[in-house]
């Protein structure tokens, strides 16, 4: 493993500038560095600390971040976590985060470059949640929680300053959104009653895993009557219902349904598996095609749908949620009657990977990680 | 497209002007920056499907001088 030291000799590695926070960051801006915000300095010192918790190659790319492809070595990765104000310890979920990001199936380059208001949405399960203080309660998509907060944040600068995501040349999206800024967060396990997502994914309980979704913004689910799981998952499934989702037209598309814990307690104590919600959930969320435009009805769905729609009626079911199993469900947040539905871009798929040691064994905490 | 044009196929992109950044920069990440990019007015959604067959009547004449240089 090459020094710190080494490595920044090497051409645009790293530049020598006044000492001075504004100057650094006057210099960061007019070179359309970053997100807009006031950024960390990384200096070798808080870029070597970054690196302790990386236990591989520092100049070996983890991944290469759409559009530009750019190489996601841990080195320029720790630049930016140090940018975004993490702490040492988040590095190994940023790092995993970066790789899950780059598998071909969550389509990094169609999130980046769309002119769709999509995200990569982070969303943390297992042990480390707790390790880090991580938020999945109150507030959880808000502000107040550094960890949430600042891997976020890193995640935005990485797709930024390696993936060249530049507003209008790398990332075309016609007004994008506030998912741009920061969108990490944690699922409330203690208050799931099912079993959680990464385990729901084929990862044991004990294993800290990331789970990437392509995310539009969440939209509230409001229900403060029902006292059904049926009158829950009924206002849920009505509020998927949209004209407007690009979830619509692509079938493996896999949007993200977030129960606050509470609605998940009242469908759960009724029987209701997860299994089971999800299913009723895309039954109760389909939309007459009468509803759309005509001329979407005309030149989309009667055309690059033809084998159902040709000659379908105006009352024909037109389907939210294609499959039931692609429909994620996670619960998220604290105490109150809101639920929320997130569409996706589409054509992405979610994708899961755990955190794991240089052995191949999953991760017992963030220690495990460091440099050995 | 990039890997077609490096296979010898005759290739160009098809964008609208707000693209012409994006395919520039993308051509030049996958190695084939002189990817011809043919531009044509946005928008190419939301229109009329007369006026797509406009977009596309710009396109064409390029395309053709495409061809016929390629087979110079």
């Amino acid at each position: 493993m090459s020094d710190l030291s080494d490595l920044l000799k090497a051409p645009d590695a790293s530049l020598e500038t006044k000492d001075d926070f504004f100057a650094i960051n006057e210099l960061y801006m007019e070179k359309g560095w970053g997100d807009g915000l006031p950024l960390i300095p990384p200096t070798e010192a808080r870029v070597a600390a970054m690196l302790e918790y990386c236990d591989r190659p520092w100049n070996e790319p983890v991944g290469k971040v759409a559009p530009r492809y750019g190489e996601a070595t841990p080195l320029r990765l720790a630049a930016n976590a140090v940018m975004a104000g993490c702490k040492p310890e988040y590095f190994p979920l940023i790092v995993l985060a970066v790789e899950v990001m780059c598998d071909e199936a969550f389509n990094l380059y169609g999130l980046q470059a769309t002119t769709h208001p999509c995200a990569p949405l982070v969303i943390v399960n297992g042990p480390g949640v707790k390790e880090l203080g991580m938020n999945s309660g109150h507030n959880a998509f808000g502000p107040g929680t550094h960890s949430n907060a600042t891997i976020g944040r890193a995640i935005r600068l990485i797709l930024l300053n390696v993936g060249g995501a530049i507003p209008g040349l790398g990332d075309m999206a016609t007004f994008g959104g506030p998912n741009k800024y920061s969108y990490c967060v944690a699922e409330n396990e203690a208050g799931n009653p099912w079993e959680p997502l990464h385990v729901e994914r084929g990862f044991p309980r004990e294993a800290t895993c990331v789970t990437v979704v392509g995310a539009e913004c969440p939209h509230n689910v409001n229900d403060h009557e029902s006292i059904s799981g049926v009158g829950i998952l009924t206002t849920i499934a009505g509020t998927l219902i949209s004209t407007g989702s690009n979830d619509i037209y692509y079938p493996d598309a896999m949007p993200l349904v977030v129960m606050g814990p509470e609605h998940a307690a009242t469908v759960a104590n009724d029987g209701i598996s997860k299994k089971d919600a999800k299913k009723f959930i895309a039954e109760h969320s389909t939309i007459p095609l009468g509803t759309f435009s005509k001329e979407n009805i005309e030149r989309r769905f009667r055309t690059a749908f033809a084998s159902v729609y040709k000659n379908a009626g105006m009352d024909a079911p037109v389907p939210m949620i294609h499959n039931p199993d692609n429909l994620l469900i996670a619960v998220i947040g604290g105490a109150g009657k809101h639920s929320a539905i997130i569409p996706t871009f589409g054509a992405t798929k979610a994708v899961t990977r755990a955190l794991k040691r240089k052995d191949g064994q999953y991760a017992r905490g963030m220690k495990d990680m460091r440099r050995a | 497209m990039s890997e077609l044009r490096k296979r010898g196929l005759v290739t160009a992109v098809i964008c609208t002007d707000p693209f012409l950044k994006l395919g520039k920069a993308q051509s030049r990440v996958f190695g084939t920056p002189d990817l011809p990019l043919i531009v044509i007015p946005h928008p190419l959604g939301g229109i009329s499907l007369e006026k797509v067959e406009g977009r596309a009547e710009v396109a064409i004449p390029e395309f053709v001088n495409l061809i016929k240089e390629h087979t110079k």
